[in-house]
């Protein structure tokens, strides 16, 4: 055993640096690791979780502290906490593995979630579950038939602009169910949600408001369960 | 005994009075598919020394690995007893109760039963479940009392402990069929006395005596019970081979000791014994201390013989034996090693177990043709519809049913039970046999012909088309070989059956009666008719004689044997009627001792495989009885079986004959609701909220500040104000809870409720729905309904303001409209028609609203599920627009106030056109689209300002339980956050019943738990009953002193509320507060610590 071992020396370990430039300085907190990103999002509500010692450095790994002025000059206090908080919040970290990892996996899901809430097998027109569409993802090379659940449309128009009308709408429209043309065109179809803006323009133009529109639904799927016999 | 050859059989088929249709019932290894080895055996089919061993009726290979078997398989027997051939059908069944429902399809399709019981386990759960079931479908069973090798060998008791052993096994079955018995009796009186009582109401006068006799005494149920003495009883070790009812011994020592065998018969079980110096049989040998009858003279043996073949080995002993009993046994047995190999060959000559069962089996249970009426007209009322109502016709055909004939003229009936999959190889059709000669001559001249056609094809087109079809039939032929083939698992009840007779398909839910009025009378199936829901008409592609694993293929089947008809899947689903005549009724339902509960999703390894996967549950659907299939809402393709063992057979299945891909199965996904409740007036230690202190949490106040954005008001009541980016229209939202009777109703009445707002819509383009006077009613009684549960003062008026229903504009959830001076038109609008005195008008905008109350509804904000019981009332609506603005964008108001304003549209449809240019350039896209929006956002602020809570779905669970286990079920349904609402005893058994309450998020696995945790005694049900309010809240953190105390800080104790929340957020990839990691400090340490 070495006689030299200093006895007043703390050895922070685990580690997670936070860096801010500051009023020409630049400071530096010791933070524990995959703790920084829980307290920026809310999920982490105790500061002692996440910070090893309320000091502020200028260098974490060498350990030398801030000096007092330059703490009152950047951040207008000389609280060491409150300087800690400003520097959690804007400061910049390397963002740990794991962290990375969930925020990656959040994504992830999210795009499938989206995915399959838009989404239908256009031969049963029902969704596929957030499972299934995560494997197609990420085996890049199976695909499934899948097809944007279309929306529901009826649509009254005026006698007068309704053949016009019918014909500058054609392209737009994937499949009509519905069509009563005696007074006025009655249509109910179905169309790509992305075009929904441009059709209500059309009609809201082209007829000076005299048309209606109206979403029977927003996404065409079957309802219900069904027994497979 | 030789292979019985299929002509045998075939001779013996017609002789319907020698058949016996008979299926092995017991528990789960009390030794039915070992005691049905041993009957094959005797036939020459398996080798006398595999029986036992082989399980040659468990064809399946995860049978085999099992050693359980899953499904009921059929085998043809041929017995001979006193100058008299029988032909036994004999169906062993699978013991285990996932698989019961085989059992279902095995008993109906018998006259008689063999009950097996192990003799150390004695009577066991499903022991009384197939008692049961045999009792339901009024089949007469007989008892073999199997294993008792495992008495002398395991247990080492002396024969005096086996025989009381026995008879106390003996008495169990007894007690359980008396149980029956009287509990049928105790029904028939109740029905018996509600009769009399509703005579007597008519009367006006009854006598006032009660008869409290129950009728018990008046019933002789003494032929119901087993007992050696009447021969319905047989003792038996299967895996050694042996077995003997008493005649045999009766007639064994008659002739040894001189006493007549009628004697020896009835005193051989019983407290008898035998008074060696006057050479008599008295009485009383237990109270005298001697040796009962049974004991000396047959266990005896038995034991002496086991003592010295495989206790002692003693070679001389076994020798003398041997030759005393005047059997030969081969030296190679002798000196085998295995002393068990000795001894069934030894007590296979001495006590065959086949002869001793078929025997029994052939003296005690019924031919086809004794048939019992009783039996008939349980099987022909379906439901509880009465025989006598049935028509005429039919009625008629219960003759034909008791005569069993087979002659031409009788009409044909036939019961299909269940589909079952055959592999096309095991098809005779597509058997490799060697060829006769003539068949090859046959062949030959086939190939000619072909040839001679192919030529003449040449010469005319119209010969070619022929050729053409030719091919394309074989094409098909080819196609179908890869398909999976189904056989009918079925019986001939009246009749013959023939290869190519044109019959009738009945489906269970067939109406004789209907199909009588809509066709010709004395019709057959060859004619053509008018279609008839639930039937079909068909030829008979093939028949087959189910010999286990193989089948035989024959012409034609006469009334009373089991047999397999192919080429019916087109036609049948899963148990259907087929018969030659319109009036035959379908057949009751089969019993089903378990119901299907234990639901997964199942998907495919490889998405693209779909397709693949619905159809291989199409077929799974038909080829088990017990299964379901279905897709849910979710796009989930979800099985439901009946337990973990069935599950698991259901998904081998799947993936190696039907659907033939990679699967995996997953929990399936849970629904929940969300909903608001009025502020608790107690916190989480039932202290009374307001009065505490509260302990100031530093991070509290931070999520405060976070929780609502810039331009969202929030009061202290909880009313919402938003407005739109644009900052054109303000909305004003607060959030109330509604009684939950109300959110009932509103549930209950949905299609009403779809039918006004198909009114309303309608109303808006100034067309009129005619809705029936019916329906009118009923909505103005809903609508009185509503007012009655909307009482008190924050409700006032509250009915008529309501503005739409949602999610999908028929949800549990209202919109209200309370904006001060905004009168629109009522959703009651149907109900109105004739005073539409006062128009009201509708706003500009108004369908933004509802849109956007729509969208709130049906994503929450807690995990994106739909809202239910929820009100909200817009309470504040102002809008800052230019007139032309709100005209220009309000495309659906104005067909309603369209006349009185036609001559203001024309007059400013100039400012109109420039003014469309100027809107449709803000950035925030047209203004419908952000009052949507607004809308929304406030409905969900207003949402969070209450306190939200979680809804989840609940089961209703019935759970059959006897007085032993019910501790323990209590255990597992607390564990599971159940809650029991009621028990009671059943009347006239030991069995409990339990309703209890149970979340569907908590049941994944309940099933197999609970029957695990009471040894099979407890079976539930689960059916989908309710919504319910799931008591705590998900975002509560301690905040007072006690709670603190209760708790701790952190509060990590479970929040069963927040559980669930979480589980759907992460599963739908939303944002879940979690910390990575929980203590900073506890990390593992990287770097080396100096």
């Amino acid at each position: 055993m070495s006689i030299f071992t200093p006895t007043n020396q703390i050895r922070l370990t685990n580690v997670a640096v936070v860096r801010m430039k500051k009023a020409g300085k630049r400071f530096e907190i010791a933070c524990y690791k995959n703790k920084v990103m829980s307290w920026r999002s809310g999920a982490e509500k105790d500061l002692d979780e996440v910070l090893q010692t309320h000091t502020v450095f200028v260098n974490v790994s060498k350990g030398q502290v801030a000096k007092r002025d330059d703490l009152s000059s950047a951040f207008g206090t000389e609280d060491l906490t409150e300087a800690c908080t400003q520097i959690l919040a804007k400061g910049e970290l390397q963002v740990s593995d794991r962290e990375r990892q969930s925020q990656l996996e959040h994504m992830f899901r999210d795009i499938a979630t989206i995915v399959a809430e838009k989404c239908v097998n256009p031969e049963t027109k029902r969704p596929y579950t957030v499972i299934l569409i995560e494997r197609v993802i990420k085996q890049l090379q199976q695909s499934i038939q899948i097809q944007r659940a279309h929306m529901r449309l009826r649509f009254v128009l005026p006698a007068r602009d309704g053949k016009r009308l019918k014909e500058k709408l054609r392209p737009l429209i994937k499949t009509v169910e519905n069509e009563d043309f005696t007074e006025q065109l009655e249509m109910v179809c179905l169309i790509d949600p992305g075009c929904f803006r441009d059709i209500d323009e059309l009609i809201r133009c082209e007829t000076k408001g005299k048309g209606t529109l109206e979403v029977l639904s927003l996404k065409d799927v079957e309802e219900g369960d069904e027994k497979l016999e | 005994m030789g292979h019985t050859s299929l002509e045998k059989i075939i001779a013996l088929q017609k002789k319907t009075p020698h058949i016996r249709n008979l299926c092995i019932l017991a528990h789960v290894d009390h030794g039915k598919t070992t005691l049905a080895d041993c009957l094959v055996a005797s036939n020459g089919i398996i080798s006398s020394r595999l029986a036992g061993k082989l399980r040659y009726l468990d064809s399946r290979e995860d049978e085999q690995i099992r050693g359980i078997t899953m499904k009921s398989s059929a085998i043809s027997l041929h017995y001979t007893t006193g100058g008299n051939e029988y032909l036994i059908n004999l169906i062993d069944s699978p013991g285990h109760v996932d698989f019961s429902s085989e059992v279902s399809t095995a008993v109906r399709l018998c006259d008689g039963a063999i009950v097996v019981v192990d003799a150390v386990e004695g009577v066991c759960p499903q022991t009384q479940v197939v008692l049961r079931q045999a009792w339901l479908e009024n089949i007469r069973p007989v008892l073999v009392i199997n294993k008792i090798d495992r008495l002398i060998v395991e247990l080492k008791l002396t024969s005096q402990e086996a025989y009381t052993h026995l008879q106390k096994i003996l008495e169990q079955v007894n007690a359980v069929t008396g149980s029956l018995f009287t509990s049928k009796v105790l029904e028939e009186r109740a029905e018996k006395d509600a009769e009399a009582q509703s005579s007597c109401t008519e009367n006006g006068s009854g006598d006032q005596v009660y008869d409290w006799s129950a009728g018990l005494e008046e019933t002789d149920d003494s032929d119901l019970y087993f007992s050696p003495d009447r021969g319905n009883v047989v003792f038996a070790s299967a895996i050694d081979g042996w077995g003997f009812s008493i005649h045999q011994f009766a007639e064994m020592y008659s002739q040894k000791m001189g006493i007549r065998s009628s004697v020896l018969l009835k005193t051989l079980w019983g407290d008898f014994y035998l008074n060696a110096k006057a050479k008599k049989i008295m009485k009383g040998a237990q109270s005298k201390g001697k040796k009962p009858l049974f004991v000396q003279l047959v266990l005896d043996n038995i034991w002496s013989m086991y003592d010295a073949v495989v206790t002692r080995r003693d070679k001389e002993k076994v020798e003398k034996m041997v030759t005393s009993l005047g059997l030969k046994v081969m030296s190679r047995d002798l000196r085998h090693s295995d002393p068990k190999v000795l001894l069934s060959a030894i007590c296979s000559q001495w006590l065959p177990v086949s002869q001793a069962v078929l025997s029994m089996v052939c003296e005690k249970l019924p031919s086809p043709a004794e048939i019992s009426a009783e039996r008939v007209e349980k099987l022909m009322s379906v439901g509880a519809r009465r025989f006598d109502s049935l028509p005429e016709q039919t009625q008629e055909l219960k003759k034909a049913f008791l005569d069993c004939s087979a002659d031409e003229t009788a009409p044909v009936i036939v019961f299909v039970s269940k589909m079952f999959a055959v592999d096309s190889k095991a098809l005779p059709q597509n058997k490799q046999r060697p060829l006769t000669q003539e068949e090859i001559a046959q062949r030959r001249e086939q190939a000619r012909q072909r040839h001679a056609e192919r030529q003449a094809a040449n010469q005319s087109a119209e010969n070619a088309l022929c050729a053409q079809t030719e091919a394309l039939s074989v094409k098909t032929a080819v196609e179908e070989d890869n398909k999976e083939h189904f056989v009918a698992f079925a019986r001939v009840y009246s009749g013959v059956l023939r290869k190519g007779q044109k019959v009738f398909v009945l489906g269970p839910k067939y109406d004789p009666s209907l199909a009588l009025r809509a066709l010709p009378e004395g019709c057959s199936a060859a004619d053509v008719l008018p279609s008839v829901p639930h039937m079909a008409c068909c030829t008979v592609d093939s028949l087959y004689l189910l010999m286990g694993r193989e089948l035989e293929e024959l012409d034609e089947v006469p009334t009373g044997n089991v047999l397999g008809i192919g080429g019916m899947e087109e036609f049948i689903l899963k148990s259907a009627t087929i018969s030659t005549s319109p009036s035959c009724p379908p057949f009751t339902p089969l019993n089903f001792e378990a119901t299907p509960i234990v639901r997964v999703a199942v998907e495919p390894k490889h998405p693209s495989e779909m397709p693949k996967l619905v159809r291989g549950m199409r077929l799974l659907n038909q080829a088990d009885p017990c299964a379901e299939v279905l897709i849910q809402e979710t796009g989930e393709h979800v099985l439901v079986t009946a337990g973990e063992v069935h599950l698991q057979r259901c998904l081998d299945d799947l993936r190696e004959r039907f659907a033939k891909i990679e699967i995996s199965a997953s929990k399936p996904i849970i629904p929940f609701r969300e909903t608001v409740i009025r502020p608790p007036k107690v916190d989480m230690v039932n202290e009374d909220m307001g009065k505490q202190q509260k302990v100031a949490v530093i991070h509290q106040v931070k999520e405060e500040q976070t929780k609502y954005p810039e331009g969202v008001q929030v009061d202290s009541t909880g009313l919402v104000t938003l407005t739109t980016p644009n900052k054109m229209a303000t909305v004003g939202v607060r959030a109330i809870p509604l009684p939950e009777e109300v959110t009932r109703l509103l549930e209950d009445n949905v299609e009403l409720i779809r039918t006004m707002e198909q009114f309303s819509l309608f109303a808006w383009e100034d067309k009129t729905l005619d809705i029936n006077q019916k329906i009118l009613e009923n909505i103005q009684e809903f609508k009185v309904k509503l007012e009655s549960n909307l009482q008190g003062r924050k409700w006032r008026g509250a009915v008529e303001r309501i503005w739409a229903f949602g999610p999908r504009r028929c949800g549990p959830n209202i919109l209200l409209n309370s904006v001060e001076g905004y009168r629109r038109p009522s959703v009651w609008q149907c109900l109105e028609r004739e005073k539409e005195t006062e128009k009201a008008e509708i706003r500009d905008f108004d369908n933004s609203i509802a849109s956007g109350f729509q969208l709130a509804t049906l994503s929450g904000p807690m995990c994106e599920e739909p809202l239910m019981g929820v009100c909200f009332s817009v309470e504040t609506w102002d809008m800052k627009l230019s007139a032309p603005l709100a005209q220009q964008d309000s495309i659906d108001e104005d067909s309603q106030t369209a006349e009185p304003n036609i001559d203001n549209q024309n007059e400013s449809s100039d400012t109109h056109e420039t003014n469309a240019a100027g809107s449709s350039v803000d950035c925030y896209g047209p203004f419908s689209g952000q009052l949507i929006a607004a809308m929304k956002e406030a409905c969900r602020y207003a949402f969070q300002a209450k306190p939200q809570r979680l809804m989840a779905a609940m089961y209703t669970c019935e759970i059959m339980a006897t007085a032993e286990v019910l501790g323990r079920v209590y255990a597992v349904l607390s564990k599971r956050e159940g809650r029991v609402l009621q028990e009671e005893m059943k009347e006239g058994t030991d069995m409990f019943i339990i309703k209890a309450v149970l979340p569907v998020a908590e049941s994944f696995g309940f099933a197999d738990e609970i029957r695990k945790r009471t040894s099979g005694l407890a079976s539930p049900q689960l059916v989908f009953s309710h919504w319910e309010v799931i008591s705590s809240d998900p975002f509560w953190v301690p905040t007072t002193e006690e709670e603190y105390l209760h708790f701790g800080e952190k509060a990590d104790s479970s929040n069963q509320a927040l559980k669930y929340m979480n589980a759907v957020r992460r599963r739908k990839g939303l944002y879940v507060e979690e910390k990575i990691v929980e203590h900073a400090e506890k990390q593992r340490t990287l770097s080396k610590n100096k």
